[in-house]
């Protein structure tokens, strides 16, 4: 049930006739959940750089004890 | 007992950190998925007696433009939670889901669109499926837009819940019309109730990858979510704490 | 006199306050089909096939153009606010206002589009099936564009967005009158499509105005 369809690696990446189709599909796939993850990550310091600087900004404000 | 969760559920702070270790969880197990599902998919199932290598592309686009429908559903979910228990989590739930199933959406549109190629020999065929996955593209672009054009965070989450409800009732009827309309339309491949047409060997990796990219979503939803949680609650104590404690 | 009554003379004293507001998306209509054949060509059999589809966009893109402005000012001087202390449920008075809106601008709108046909020499059978297909589509449309309406009101400038929001719920409506359309130039039953058009229509304008409503009060809640 389970055995490698194609001869060779070579072939593999060929995927004739259709390779130059499934290839960029997968790396179209990688490209806009990875983008998509990435993007979250970076709001989410972003986020969080936000919020130090509001931090920073009180505790300079803050009256000494 | 029997009241505890909801509270927990409504607490962001609870929410935060548990997301945090869920979202790890959903990561690895999707990756791990994924890579077995398309490997599979690519390398090991039989090619297709009509449509030949070409088919493999079923692999990732028939899981993401499924998701892409049920992310809509789950934002349904979240709306009706919000109106009914006026939890503010739901309305962070909605935030994230429309910017990843928008992402899914838009994978859909061009896996299918590049899938067309070698089967249809164009790009774009008016097509039941896909005119519905436009449509279904815009609704969620529309969500994006509105909830970004209002100020108010509490009238931008309700105003996008009334437009999750009111899409979401017309999907179907949005779906019918068009599949109704067009007249190139294929029966969908692969349905949980029925026993499929392929053989085991193809479907089998694309009910791993079904899994795998619903974990997948899972892990950007809760990303998502965490990150809009922080920046709702920036003047409260425990995000403050939260971010001297890393 | 009853609110209902009071309602519509203020309604009517409003559309005859501003006739300006009536007239431009008769103007755009017309305009918009006149440019059809200067883009296309002036073979009047070409123009006749794909005049009704035209005829049906424009119109919609012509409905669009007041869409926004269904709340707005009734928003901006308060009206809107008065609405809840009326002695009636608020979708009610959405339903009145939604009637008024398609009774005042969109019907004298459908009422201009045989001018239209007759540029673009469409047929008198697919004239007398588009006029139909727009009276029985255009309640429900005018509800969406409503609800878009509703929604975009807390927004500094909601100019074009209540519509970008709304446009994709449109595609039943359109594929149904298209479908009619075909059918009529070719002759067939259209009466089976009307009919579904028509159930369409009614479960919008029955549906709608509470989604309308619940907008409202967000917006009119909001900004007090």
């Amino acid at each position: 049930m389970i055995e490698f369809q194609f001869d060779s690696l070579f072939n593999f990446l060929r995927m004739a006739p259709h390779g130059i189709y499934v290839w960029p599909v997968y790396g179209l796939g990688l490209l806009v959940i990875g983008g998509l993850a990435i993007w979250i990550r970076y709001q989410h310091r972003q986020a969080i750089r936000k919020i130090r600087r509001i931090m920073n900004r009180e505790s300079i404000h803050e009256p000494k004890a | 007992m029997g009241w505890r969760w909801f509270h927990e559920w409504g607490s962001p702070k609870w929410f935060y950190d548990r997301a945090g270790r869920w979202q790890r969880v959903c990561g690895f197990l999707a990756l791990a998925l994924l890579l077995v599902g398309t490997l599979w998919g690519l390398g090991f199932a039989p090619a297709d007696y009509q449509q030949g290598n070409s088919y493999r592309i079923i692999y990732l686009h028939v899981p993401v433009a499924f998701l892409a429908q049920a992310l809509y559903v789950a934002m349904a979910v979240c709306a009706i939670v919000l109106f009914v228990w006026k939890m503010k989590l739901a309305d962070v739930g909605m935030q994230a889901l429309a910017v990843v199933g928008f992402g899914f959406t838009v994978l859909a549109l061009f896996s299918g669109s590049i899938w067309g190629k070698p089967t249809w020999g164009t790009y774009w065929v008016w097509d039941a499926r896909l005119t519905s996955m436009l449509i279904l593209g815009f609704l969620y672009l529309g969500l994006i837009g509105l909830r970004s054009a209002i100020k108010n965070p509490d009238l931008a989450g309700k105003a996008c819940a009334i437009l999750v409800l009111v899409g979401v009732v017309n999907l179907p009827i949005i779906k019918y019309s068009v599949e109704w309309w067009s007249a190139l339309h294929q029966p969908a491949s692969f349905k949980l109730t029925e026993k499929p047409a392929m053989p085991a060997s193809m479907w089998v990796p694309l009910l791993i990858n079904l899994l795998g990219y619903y974990l997948v979503a899972a892990y950007l939803v809760l990303a998502s979510m965490r990150t809009v949680i922080l920046d709702r609650e920036r003047g409260s104590a425990w995000v403050r704490e939260v971010i001297e404690r890393d | 006199m009853s609110v209902e009554h009071r309602f519509l003379v203020r309604e009517l004293k409003l559309v005859l306050a501003r006739p300006g507001d009536f007239f431009k998306p008769m103007w755009f209509l017309i305009l918009v089909i006149s440019m059809v054949p200067l883009a296309l060509s002036p073979d009047s059999k070409l123009l006749g096939e794909i005049g009704s589809a035209m005829i049906w966009v424009a119109t919609l893109l012509a409905l669009l153009l007041n869409a926004d402005q269904l709340f707005r000012d009734d928003f901006v001087d308060g009206v809107l606010e008065q609405w809840l202390f009326f002695n009636r449920p608020l979708f009610w008075l959405v339903i009145l206002k939604l009637f008024c809106h398609w009774l005042f601008y969109v019907v004298p709108l459908i009422l201009v589009t045989p001018l239209a046909g007759m540029m673009l020499s469409v047929p008198n059978d697919v004239m007398i099936a588009l006029l139909v297909t727009l009276l029985l589509a255009t309640p429900a449309l005018t509800c969406f564009s409503a609800l878009g309406a509703a929604l975009t009101l807390g927004t500094a400038r909601s100019g074009i967005l209540g519509v970008l929001v709304m446009l994709p719920l449109f595609a039943p409506v359109i594929i149904l009158a298209a479908g009619v359309l075909t059918r009529a130039s070719d002759g067939s039953d259209i009466l089976p499509l009307l009919a579904l058009l028509g159930a369409f229509s009614i479960a919008a304008a029955t549906l709608l105005p509470l989604a309308v409503g619940v907008a409202l009060r967000l917006n009119i809640g909001g900004s007090s």
